[in-house]
């Protein structure tokens, strides 16, 4: 388990240090600063061994989050506990800096003090959590509330308190998802794949039951034979995504729920329902990695001119519906390590040569769906006495378009409330689907 | 252009300061991206960069490579620095060169260019930047593009001094890097006469270069000895004023002095005696300087001046010469032995080990005994404990030796772990080396084994076990010592086995006593049976089935005891196969054979003790004894002996292995009684045999031979062991005539009638080259028309690991009582090597046997009355009189054992012709033994005088 959890500046000053196990001593805080933070080379391994105890990083921008221990723990765990942890901060007093983390340094004690005990990783739901640990001035508490806490602790839907109550019933659905690809000169898909969430914001009253239907092959495949309605709906639905309009159906490869979905009904009837937390939550997780419409293409080309010279011309092609919209378009080209000059020339957007990054970067701020953009550039060359051949790394590109690249759809999100009088209908639901890209690389 | 002109570089402020100022390492590394770019734009431009320019982005890029980046451009611009006439700008360029050009890169055909020119400025200052750059790189390149340049600037004489100096220092690091490259030949003197120099810091710097000169050639710089003493004389005698910038607080140029004083090291003691005494008055003056009251109480200052004093005391030990010298050195060091300071402690015990193992001081170190032993259990550094452990191990001689012993031994309780292991050795060598009294020794490793039980090896052990065999006047009260050691509840498994050896063989001793009955001592030993390592149980195991033949009344418990689950069906294969045998054994086999197989262990072969072998592996520049320093004693591998002499196989291990125990344990466990070491045979000595063949390292335990092996070279000159080695050639003709750590030589002989030839086998033990080999013979007095000798050459050179063949042709022209001598030289690592052997030519060699009958026999026998014609001998046998061996030595001579002719069955006789060039001699032999006194009479007849004498006395030595 966790022995201890410890949170640098970027200068390798420790913030916060909480030991929750005597296998730690106080030098395991500058082994970690010693051997990682100040490393002669990058550490890009986020588990480090260092004299029999692991060290688990991750790094928000300037902040450096490790968990130590001495045991053998499971590290995805742990990873998911970090991640939870700057969640949690950044639900209480926002972007997780330097600043932010000095200020608040005896709330962030009393929040690991709760989420973790003797190590064991603790109930981190930022909505609970908020009920006993305020930034406010401590009310003393009646005795009815401290038992409720209790309850709600202890019970068994710890995520929700009972007695909410809205004026309306509302709740937002957010479809993320993004796209990583590798892809080789001549255009062949070398790898791709989509990592998709569902985020939910619920703003509803009482103890609402929810059922969420989506076009996995699966649930549709199981579902087919007891309900031809549901698969004729599914059919019909008039997608909004611009590519994969004829499908109905997507594989999802893996995904993993919010401890609210009950696991069990998953499994016999092939459902998700699931008691929503209050306001904002992550519902689901999944992966895809057929059948994925790919929004953009990129085609290089790469001519050395002798060895003082190098020509390049980049086309970006875009490959979604024309009546939608890609935003923040970036193409990020690599130059060699000896470039002493760079000349582009592009017909949209803007180019510029970064030196500090080693890269041409070319940003479109708006581009619509099968448009082709070109790019064309001179780099100069410098003669050197490194007989190394440039490495040439890939063309990557970020952007943003407003649907699934996996074709994920969501088929219908019921709400049922027995005990409050409003139904299904009364409830106002929003739904939005984001592609982004991850690492989408072209090689050239 | 720039605005700011002049060394400011505000650019590369600027830029240090925006890297300094990065919040991350990824900040830092885009910073320096866009410097980087910046610079290759800037170098790429067709517009031409001034120097100021270059020199910036120069910088820059050095700045970026120091910070951990790679550079791979700009070496071309700092070259063209080179050429620059201002002094900041060539000094960045040659900067950068010395720190990013290696040594294989293009440029530097041009940077030595560069150099050239620089070298051949009049600017004092450009050379030395040059001067510095060299220094700095070192390449092999540079030594030979410069290998004329810098010599030439080191003894010109309108060099500046200060370049000079720098020239000197270059040249050094030169040499060091690429030493064949660089002629010295012509500048030799020049370089010598620069000791001579005004300038004292030119002399310091050339001081090193002529040290480093010298070790490579000491006879070329033989010259700078007395230039080296009279500048010594110079510094030791000015007072502190004279030499005012050269002297570090009151201590005039102690540097140099120190640099002379290792210099002078590097030769013998000065041959002229003008110049040797005017050394020795300078060594007298360091050491009254070091009497005089300190003239500052600064650290400073006692460091210099002792660091001076300790040099002269190490020069002193060099020669080794001048006993008055040495004496005082002693005393000096006596008076640090109780210094405040620990380092000064520790110099002087570590000095003082060098001066114990010469003749002069010796007895002078003896006195510090007190003070040694003292510092032994007060100094609180280990290292220094150390130094004395040391020092006390080579003071030790035969007078101190029972108390030094005392008080290590009584240290060893608490002495620290890391160095307990050597001085258990130590101990267990001083013990053996200076026991008079063999109960002493036998006490001291028993105590030690008690002490420090992990520590004693194995060596130790069994060093004690071959004392206790080979010495009758030990061998009960050993028992009775183990006995009563073993008693205590706690032993070690050392001493497990100790014990369970001496008992098994001497047990007997003690049995009479009731404490110590066999029913006792048996108990005893098996209570600790349980407790032991399987190697152990084997051993004792052994000692069992020894008590059976020791003691048949225990036979039934002993048997068993073997019979036991336990043991009959150990999961261990080696006790396993052990006690069945064993049990096996005991139960079938007659008490005779049961007494014959379990006789007594022969007495082992002398040989040098292991544990100073294993001394000197672990420490092998430690062991201060002067005798082995000296010479090379002959180590002859036991393995290696027995394999080479297999038809001497020992009869007591041919019984064992028909069909019975401990043949198998005997050939792998080390452990193992019978195998322990070379076994050698109880009946009598083998042909082969290593008895008395070894001169041990310590006269005083050589029970068979006592001759004095102190110096390597012995009667007549011979390599130690040369004579012992001889004699067991007389009756053999192949085998290993002499080993030692670096060489051995094997003889193989053949001879038909008169004429005989013998090979010569030289192989190199070592990893290195053996230069300058040669072989030389020698034929001493009237040998030279007796025997005549012709030698094939054999070549300069032995690889290593290689051997060389080298033949003889001998034939016999009339009888001869020497053998020819074996000159070998070589040069090994430096040092010329000398081994004189005996080469086993002897006069039976040339003899071949002869057959008769009865009659024929008596009747050449009476017709060869005449007292000429016989030669009688009565002795004493060397070795237990059996039948078998003697015959067998007495065919190895070359004549014939005839049977039926003697009235007597136990008597030999013998017929042989012996073939000259001239003659052909008939050789009659009658040797009469007598079991019950162990003595021979021999009897030979020869028809020609002198002959009988001769064979006889040959015939004797083997008997």
């Amino acid at each position: 388990m966790i022995g201890g959890l410890f949170i640098y500046n970027h200068k390798g000053e420790v913030l916060i240090s909480r030991v929750y196990r005597d296998d730690i001593g106080r030098n395991a805080v500058d082994a970690f600063r010693v051997n990682v933070i100040h490393a002669r080379q990058q550490v890009r391994s986020p588990v480090t061994n260092i004299a029999r105890t692991s060290f688990f990083h991750i790094k928000r921008s300037n902040i450096w989050l490790a968990a130590v221990t001495k045991q053998n723990v499971n590290a995805a765990m742990v990873f998911e506990f970090l991640h939870k942890m700057t969640d949690v901060m950044a639900a209480y007093f926002g972007k997780v800096t330097e600043e932010n983390i000095k200020n608040n340094f005896v709330l962030i004690y009393e929040i690991l003090d709760e989420i973790l005990d003797f190590g064991y990783p603790q109930n981190t739901d930022t909505g609970i959590l908020k009920t006993f640990i305020t930034q406010q001035g401590v009310k003393s508490q009646t005795k009815e509330e401290t038992s409720q806490i209790t309850s709600q602790v202890t019970g068994q839907i710890g995520w929700r308190r009972e007695g909410i109550k809205y004026r309306r019933n509302e709740l937002f659905l957010d479809v993320l998802e993004s796209v990583n690809l590798l892809m080789s000169p001549q255009g062949q898909v070398l790898s791709a794949h989509v990592a998709g969430r569902i985020v939910m914001k619920s703003y509803l009253s009482g103890m609402p039951e929810c059922k969420f239907g989506i076009n996995d092959k699966v649930l549709m495949e199981s579902k087919g034979g007891k309900s031809g309605q549901d698969e004729g709906r599914g059919g019909y639905v008039k997608s909004t995504s611009g590519a994969s309009s004829t499908k109905t159906s997507i594989a999802i490869d893996d995904c993993q729920f919010h401890q609210c979905v009950k696991l069990s009904k998953f499994e016999t009837e092939h459902s998700i329902s699931f008691i929503p937390p209050d306001g904002e939550f992550e519902l689901m997780r999944y992966r895809t990695t057929k059948d994925i419409s790919l929004p953009f293409r990129i085609i290089p080309l790469v001519r050395e001119v002798g060895r003082q010279k190098m020509e390049v011309k980049i086309v970006v092609k875009s490959n979604f519906k024309p009546s939608l919209l890609a935003q923040k378009v970036e193409v990020r080209i690599p130059t060699p390590l000896n470039t002493s000059g760079v000349q582009v020339i592009c017909m949209k957007g803007k180019a510029k040569y970064k030196a500090s990054e080693n890269a041409i970067v070319w940003k479109i701020k708006r581009m619509g769906g099968m448009k082709e953009c070109q790019l064309s550039a001179e780099i100069e060359l410098l003669n050197t006495n490194d007989k190394r051949k440039w490495t040439r790394p890939p063309i990557s590109m970020n952007f943003e378009v407003p649907f699934a690249p996996s074709g994920f759809k969501v088929r219908y999100l019921k709400v049922f409330e027995p005990k409050l009088n409003y139904s299904d209908h009364d409830v106002i639901k929003w739904v939005r689907y984001i592609g982004r890209s991850g690492l989408y690389e072209t090689r050239c | 252009m720039p605005t700011v002109k002049g060394d400011g570089m505000r650019g590369l402020a600027v830029f240090i300061s925006d890297i300094r100022n990065c919040k991350s390492k990824e900040a830092e590394i885009k910073r320096i991206n866009k410097e980087l770019a910046n610079i290759r734009s800037k170098f790429k431009g067709d517009k031409t960069l001034d120097g100021y320019q270059k020199k910036k982005y120069v910088c820059k890029l050095l700045f970026i490579f120091l910070l951990g980046h790679d550079i791979d451009f700009g070496h071309m611009e700092a070259v063209n620095l080179l050429s620059s006439n201002k002094y900041t700008e060539k000094q960045i360029g040659y900067l950068f060169i010395s720190v990013l050009i290696g040594a294989n890169n293009d440029l530097m055909k041009l940077v030595i260019q560069a150099i050239r020119n620089d070298l051949a400025s009049r600017n004092p200052v450009h050379i030395t930047l040059a001067l510095q750059c060299v220094a700095n790189i070192g390449s092999r390149e540079m030594a030979e593009g410069l290998s004329v340049d810098i010599p030439k600037l080191l003894v010109s004489g309108d060099t500046i001094d200060s370049v000079k100096q720098s020239a000197a220092l270059t040249l050094l690091r030169l040499l060091r890097s690429s030493p064949d490259i660089i002629p010295m030949g012509e500048w030799t003197s020049r370089i010598i006469h620069l000791l001579n120099d005004q300038h004292m810091g030119v002399v310091t710097a050339a001081a090193s270069l002529i040290e480093n000169l010298v070790k490579k050639n000491p006879e070329e710089y033989k010259g700078c000895v007395s230039l080296a003493v009279s500048r010594l004389s110079r510094i030791v005698t000015s007072s502190y004023t004279d030499l005012q910038d050269y002297t570090y607080y009151f201590v005039p140029a102690p540097w140099l002095s120190v640099k002379l004083l290792r210099l002078l090291q590097n030769y013998p003691p000065p041959e002229d005696p003008a110049v040797k005494t005017r050394l020795t008055e300078c060594l007298e003056t360091i050491l009254n300087k070091a009497q005089e009251p300190p003239k500052s109480k600064k650290v400073q200052h006692s460091n210099a001046k002792n660091a001076v004093l300790f040099e002269a005391i190490n020069l002193i030990i060099h020669m080794d010469s001048d006993p008055n010298l040495l004496v005082r050195a002693c005393n000096q060091l006596g008076q640090f032995l109780q210094h405040r300071e620990t380092n000064l402690r520790y110099l002087a015990l570590e000095s003082m080990c060098l001066l114990a193992t010469s003749e002069f001081s010796h007895e002078a170190v003896k006195k510090h005994q007190e003070t040694v032993i003292t510092a032994l259990k007060t100094e609180r550094d280990v290292s220094v404990r150390q130094r004395a452990v040391d020092l006390l191990y080579a003071m030790c001689d035969r007078t101190n030796a029972e108390e030094i012993v005392g008080e290590m031994l009584e240290y060893l309780e608490s002495a620290d772990y890391s160095i307990r292991e050597e001085m258990v050795l130590k101990v267990a060598i001083l013990a053996e080396k200076y026991a008079v009294d063999y109960t002493w020794y036998v006490d001291v490793i028993l105590n030690l084994i008690r002490i420090a039980g992990d520590y004693v090896s194995e060596e130790v052990w069994y060093r004690v076990i071959q004392i206790v065999i080979n010495r009758d006047d030990v061998q009960g009260y050993a028992a009775k010592t183990v006995f009563e050691a073993l008693q205590a509840p706690a032993c070690h498994e050392n001493m497990v086995k100790v014990g369970g050896y001496i008992m098994g063989e001497f047990g007997n001793l003690i049995a009479g006593d009731p404490r110590s009955s066999p029913l006792v001592q048996f108990q005893l030993l098996h209570s600790k049976y349980h407790l032991c390592s399987p190697a152990t149980r084997g051993l004792l195991l052994s000692t069992y089935i020894k008590f059976i033949n020791l003691f048949p009344e225990i036979k039934h418990t002993i048997q068993d005891v073997l019979k036991s689950d336990n043991n009959m069906r150990n999961s261990d294969v080696e006790l396993q196969q052990r006690s069945i045998e064993y049990l096996q054994l005991s139960s079938i086999a007659t008490a005779d054979v049961l007494a014959t197989v379990l006789e007594e262990m022969p007495p082992f072969p002398e040989r040098e003790s292991s544990i100073l072998a294993k001394l000197k592996k672990k420490k092998p520049n430690s062991v201060p004894d002067g005798s082995e320093q000296k010479d090379q004693m002959p180590k002859l591998p036991t393995a290696q002996m027995s394999n080479s002499s297999d038809s001497a196989q020992p009869t007591s291990i041919n019984l064992m292995s028909q069909g019975s125990p401990a043949a198998s344990g005997a050939a792998s466990a080390s452990v193992d009684l019978l195998g322990l070491g070379t076994p050698t045979q109880t009946t009598a000595p083998p042909v082969g045999g290593g008895d008395g063949f070894l001169v041990d390292m310590f006269d005083t335990l050589t029970t068979s031979s006592p001759a004095p092996a102190t110096n390597g070279m012995d009667l007549g000159g011979l390599t130690g062991g040369a004579e012992e080695a001889f004699k067991k050639f007389i009756c053999k003709n192949n085998g290993v005539l002499f080993e030692n750590d670096l060489l051995q030589i094997g003889v193989k002989s053949e001879y038909r009638e008169d004429l005989g030839r013998v090979w010569v086998f030289y192989g190199n033990k070592t990893s290195f080259q053996l230069n300058a080999f040669c072989v030389d013979i020698s034929t001493p007095g009237d040998l030279a028309t007796s025997l005549s000798v012709q030698q094939k050459p054999v070549g300069g050179e032995v690889e290593a690991g290689a051997q060389v063949k080298q033949q003889f042709n001998m034939a016999c022209v009339q009888e001869f009582t020497d053998a020819p001598i074996l000159n070998i030289q070589f040069m090994y690592s430096g040092a010329q090597q000398k081994i004189n052997l005996k080469l086993p030519v002897v006069l039976s060699k040339y003899i071949t046997p002869a057959e008769m009958d009865s009659g024929n026999f008596f009747g050449r026998w009476k017709a060869l009355s005449n007292p000429s014609q016989e030669s009688q001998q009565i002795f004493k046998a060397s070795a237990p009189i059996d039948i078998e061996t003697t015959k067998s030595k007495l065919l190895g001579f070359n004549v014939s054992v005839l049977d039926n002719i003697d009235p007597n069955p136990e008597n030999f006789v013998s017929a042989g012709v012996l073939h000259t060039r001239n003659q052909q001699v008939g050789i009659l032999v009658r040797l009469e033994p007598n079991k019950q006194a162990q003595m021979y009479r021999l009897t030979v007849r020869a028809s020609r005088d002198r002959v009988a004498k001769i064979l006889c006395d040959l015939l004797q030595s083997q008997l």
